[in-house]
């Protein structure tokens, strides 16, 4: 997923699905604990090969505080300067749970659908 | 420890820009985000990455504020049923693309078709040439002197003209609420 097609139409069509995963991909990276922000970066791009420009992701966790799917709270770190972490509220989990199912059926449906594109040399 | 704004003038640089990109924001915000901002390019400088990839990753100051403008806006606008938040929040949104645009000119036509309907209702008491006017071909909410047109609500003028108003203001806050809910956010 990370990875461009040389297609123009391709890279389009990868963007957008990126797009529409990405608040997914934020709250899910999150369900195991608190993380600060580029913790959730690597976490994105090591865990799910999804490469996320810092731009992006401060705005939108901002985006997720605002609307009560995230609560943060400021560390003093180790490394001697504060950083602030971000965890799942309970109305958080509660999204991403659904956004999970959502996804699993969806995914299932779609694979389904591809299974025999895949299969074919 | 390594301090990355005390070594090098490119963050003390990038973060007084983005200072000023932020004036006008709540104080708190401001702050709470320059922190933030700060916290990230120590981190990841210490982590080995290259200042000028870490600030190439966070993007231009105004181009970051800007971003978190946006996803404020959205957010709010999303959960709201002002129509000035609404319209404010569709004219931002129009300088980003085609959807923007489309949005805004969807609320512009919306909103400015029931202030004029709601106008002509407050006017017709003073001018009884008001109505709404229907000929052959063509329709038309006002004064009208063309010959083929007839006036077709006469006393009910203004109680249909204000629900009409009223549902296509409540249509269009509606439209912009589902599409500002909805609408993803911007990647790079």
């Amino acid at each position: 997923m990370a990875k461009a097609n040389h297609n123009g139409a391709g890279e389009n069509w990868e963007a957008q699905l990126r797009r529409g995963c990405l608040e997914m991909a934020i709250l899910a990276g999150l369900w195991g604990g608190r993380l600060y922000g580029l913790e959730i970066l690597r976490s994105l791009e090591q865990r799910w090969q999804l490469a996320l420009a810092e731009g992006t992701l401060y705005p939108i966790l901002a985006r997720l505080k605002a609307e009560g799917l995230l609560q943060s709270e400021w560390v003093e770190a180790d490394a001697g300067h504060p950083r602030k972490y971000y965890q799942l509220t309970a109305q958080g989990r509660r999204r991403t749970r659904e956004m999970a199912k959502s996804w699993s059926a969806f995914s299932s449906t779609i694979s389904e659908l591809v299974g025999p594109v895949l299969e074919e040399k | 420890m390594t301090n990355a704004s005390a070594l090098d003038p490119r963050v003390e640089r990038y973060l007084g820009k983005l200072d000023s990109a932020l004036s006008g924001a709540p104080i708190d915000e401001k702050i709470d985000l320059l922190r933030e901002i700060r916290s990230h390019i120590l981190d990841a400088v210490e982590g080995g990455t290259e200042v000028d990839r870490v600030l190439g990753g966070l993007g231009a100051p105004d181009e970051l504020v800007e971003r978190f403008r946006m996803e404020g806006m959205l957010s709010r606008a999303g959960r709201t049923f002002s129509p000035w938040i609404l319209l404010r929040t569709a004219w931002r949104w129009a300088f980003t693309g085609m959807k923007g645009f489309f949005v805004f000119l969807v609320a512009l036509v919306g909103y400015l078709g029931a202030f004029v309907m709601t106008l002509a209702v407050v006017l017709q008491p003073f001018d009884h040439n008001i109505g709404l006017w229907v000929g052959p071909r063509s329709f038309s909410i006002g004064t009208s002197n063309e010959p083929g047109l007839h006036e077709v609500l006469g006393g009910w003028f203004p109680l249909v003209i204000t629900a009409a108003a009223f549902v296509i203001a409540m249509a269009t806050t509606q439209f912009l609420r589902w599409i500002m809910r909805r609408s993803a956010p911007q990647t790079r």
